[in-house]
């Protein structure tokens, strides 16, 4: 502990405030040592309180002293004297964490030490800020030391290194283990380097093998090389990097190449795999009308859950036959016959087949699929290897939300009932999965988020070892409900007031940290908060690079069974 | 330590006093740092504060007289009665030895003997402690505080500065703003007359080295 105090930079006194309005640090420093964000520790008596830079403010003893220049009406030396003693910073910082020093009196630390081992009392640890330091207690900028104590040492099991302090270049770890055991987020502007973040921790969570990882690549980012549009420079991929052993690029359609690269295997979708949900969730997309769940429930009476989609495909709209009568009646194969004989408003059942043509026509749902790559995707990621579905040449806002909305049912239904049978003593444990969904809005909009397997996942799949890794940049159009859910946030830079607003929804200080993200640099720069992190940080984030993939080989790697792992991640 | 009788007490109270010299005598400028030795091994450090020449009937008739030789005034300077009367204000004092910056303890008795303190006296006093004396200039009720902080502030700076402690007035100005510095319409104009005893201070400086072989 001494050699901590002794690394830390002093950087002023308490001269105020409160649990509620913030502390305030008077500097004696200039205000350009320490700036919005800085990681701050407060020795008080017995208690170190740990704390966020929030603001910094210019303050006067007399007001008159800061408006009229004291350098007009004395010499340098006298004006500087004046000014030192009259003009001051006021640095205003959140406090977060507060822990128990041990004593310096060697006799006191040995009875202390001794109280602690015959567990009289507790080994003291970061806790909530409960209390506020002593007026002139001594602020401090972090040490190295300290960023360890709250986020942990680089080195150690789960830990993973995000990103470093801005002033002091200090390494912050995220805890993987405690990343995954609720959902997580990443938001961020276009440009404010969400990707790379979102790349960095996909690659710690693959390295530490603590869960298996399914990244719904829409813009085919991760798991092949790609180029950075900003420097040219080459991005590694997660299977470049990996290897395909360990992480696996699925394409969406029969021949789906990724970037002039062949995928691991293909997904592909059979018609018995579309149901009557699976439409009605591309309401939005594909404009239909509330007459769809009445038609398709007509559907599914007349073909079955397996058959009604092909049946429907096959239908022809306003195919017409000559009657009895010589009069033109429609055929027996048409949308209108089905109609008339099942009752079904015809205008209903033609105007919804003329909606869905775009998806009969979509090149990766076949009659009879090879396999069923669904279950070649369950099966991988049950064995802990991770999966990165590439769109491919899929981009579109229909097929990304038909294919990550089928597929994750099904692995809702999988991992629902592998935990049952777990529960219930008739198998293993099953394998903890994060779910990656990028452009996580259009799923986890308010209009779709109640209807989407997804906020299922987000509110209560952490029961079934699932949860979600959202990366955004529009958080404020995800539905309340689910980013109330996340765990994690870290966020880059984003413009919009209502996004900031919801990427701290439901955090404490949030009015403190508002400005905060307001004022991040556009890119490298992000703030870690929420349930995830001891407390809030801003961290410059860490660069995806080669070093980075050096240090990934170099870490050190879990020595935890299986068993272990899920014990860790969920101990109850 | 080297110590010049200056005159002797005429009147005192806790807070000051008055002591009287012939007027043929030599006396101390303003701002001066006196001692006045009290029973046992005690004593109390002031400040020359004010300099009081009273007239008397011989003065008043002679300033109405056309034409007043060299000679007569030369009479009335050496042989007058009327003493010259310097106020101190008192700033400290001395027990066993030891210097402290609150009152002395009693007021020194009448024709009790004034001393100049020398430069030794005077450094030895003012680099003692935190420069608390100065707030007894700051509270006299009479006194121009300024110009006596000004002129004792030089004097003491001249003899810091003569032997190696050039830092000392700077130390002694921080101190005045802190004392200050919740007044800002007392402390800028009392900075502004510091300015001008640094600026003498310097000056002076110069010259000393100017006048070096």
């Amino acid at each position: 502990m001494t050699e901590m105090l002794d690394s830390r930079k002093h950087i002023g006194s308490i001269t105020g405030g409160g649990l509620k309005e913030n502390l305030h640090v008077r500097l004696e420093v200039p205000p350009q040592e320490v700036q919005e964000g800085s990681f701050i520790v407060i020795s008080s008596r017995d208690w170190i309180f740990y704390g966020i830079a929030t603001d910094l403010q210019l303050q006067a003893l007399d007001l008159r002293y800061a408006l009229e220049p004291s350098r007009s009406r004395l010499p340098e030396n006298l004006a500087g004297l004046l000014e030192r003693q009259t003009l001051f910073t006021n640095l205003v910082v959140l406090p977060s964490l507060m822990l128990e020093q041990e004593p310096s009196d060697p006799q006191a630390l040995s009875a202390w030490r001794k109280a602690i081992e015959a567990h009289e009392r507790e080994e003291p640890r970061p806790q909530p800020v409960k209390s506020i330091p002593t007026h002139h207690a001594d602020a401090f900028l972090a040490s190295a030391g300290d960023v360890a104590e709250i986020f942990g040492k680089p080195g150690e099991e789960g830990n993973f290194v995000i990103g470093f302090t801005r002033e002091q270049n200090h390494p912050v770890c995220v805890n993987l283990d405690k990343l995954i055991q609720r959902s997580s987020g990443i938001f961020g502007a276009t440009g404010s380097g969400k990707s790379f973040l979102t790349r960095m921790l996909l690659a710690g969570l693959i390295d530490r093998n603590r869960a298996s990882v399914l990244v719904y690549d829409m813009h085919n980012e991760y798991g092949l090389d790609d180029t950075a549009s900003d420097t040219g420079e080459n991005v590694r991929g997660l299977r470049s990097a990996f290897g395909a052993a360990r992480v696996q690029v699925v394409g969406v359609g029969a021949s789906a190449a990724i970037r002039g690269s062949m995928p691991d295997f293909n997904l592909v979708l059979g018609y018995r795999d579309i149901l009557p949900e699976d439409v009605e969730l591309l309401s939005q997309e594909l404009n239909l009308k509330e007459t769809t769940p009445t038609v398709l429930e007509a559907l599914v009476q007349t073909f079955g859950r397996d058959k009604w989609f092909q049946a429907f495909k096959e239908m022809r709209r306003g195919a017409l036959v000559e009657g009895e009568d010589g009069k033109k009646v429609p055929a027996p194969d048409s949308v209108a016959f089905w109609a008339n004989q099942h009752g079904v408003n015809l205008m209903a059942a033609e105007g919804l087949h003329d909606k869905l043509r775009r998806l009969f026509n979509r090149p990766y749902i076949i009659e009879n699929p090879p396999s069923d790559s669904i279950q070649a995707v369950m099966e991988a990621l049950k064995k802990g290897k991770h999966i990165v579905l590439s769109f491919g040449g899929f981009e579109s806002d229909l097929d990304y939300l038909l294919i990550s909305n089928l597929l994750t049912r099904r692995i809702r239904a999988e991992w629902e009932k592998l935990t049952n049978q777990f529960r219930g003593g008739k198998g293993t444990e099953p394998r903890p999965l994060v779910i990656v969904v990028e452009e996580a809005h259009k799923l986890l909009n308010r209009e779709m988020a109640a209807q989407t397997t997804f906020s299922t996942i987000a509110r209560e799949m952490r029961k079934y070892y699932v949860t979600l890794l959202v990366i955004d940049q529009r958080p404020s159009q995800i539905y309340d409900e689910v980013m109330s859910q996340l765990g994690t946030r870290v966020c880059g830079w984003l413009g919009d007031e209502d996004d900031i607003h919801a990427a701290l929804s439901g955090l404490a200080g949030r009015e403190a940290l508002r400005g905060m993200l307001a004022r991040l640099q556009p890119k490298e720069e992000a703030l870690l908060l929420g349930w995830g992190v001891p407390m809030p940080i801003l961290v410059r984030s860490r660069r995806y690079d080669n070093f980075f993939w050096k240090d990934i080989k170099a870490s050190r790697k879990s020595g935890l069974d299986q068993e272990q792992v899920i014990k860790r991640l969920y101990p109850d | 330590m080297e110590k010049f009788v200056i005159g002797r007490l005429l009147r005192s109270n806790t807070r000051q006093c008055v002591v009287g010299c012939p007027p043929s005598q030599p006396f101390p400028p303003f701002g001066s740092l006196v001692v006045i030795p009290l029973e046992e091994d005690q004593a109390a450090y002031g400040l020359i504060s004010d300099i009081h020449i009273d007239d008397d009937g011989l003065v008043r008739q002679l300033v109405t007289t056309p034409a007043v030789t060299e000679a007569v005034i030369q009479d009335n300077r050496q042989n007058r009665n009327v003493p010259v009367e310097m106020t101190v204000l008192f700033v400290g004092s001395r027990s066993g030895g030891k210097i402290s910056h609150l009152l002395p303890p009693r007021p020194p008795l009448s024709l009790d003997v004034m001393h100049l303190c020398g430069e030794h006296d005077l450094m030895e006093f003012t680099a003692s402690g935190q420069f608390a004396y100065l707030r007894h200039i700051f509270e006299a009720q009479d006194a121009p505080a300024t110009d006596l902080l000004a002129a004792h502030l030089l004097q003491a700076g001249r003899a810091h500065q003569a032997h190696g402690r050039p830092d000392w007035l700077e130390q002694a100005c921080a101190r005045v703003i802190t004392m200050l510095r919740s007044d800002y319409d007392r402390l800028l104009p009392v900075l502004e007359t510091l300015a001008d005893a640094q600026r003498e201070l310097a000056q002076a400086a110069g010259e000393r080295m100017e006048k070096r072989p």
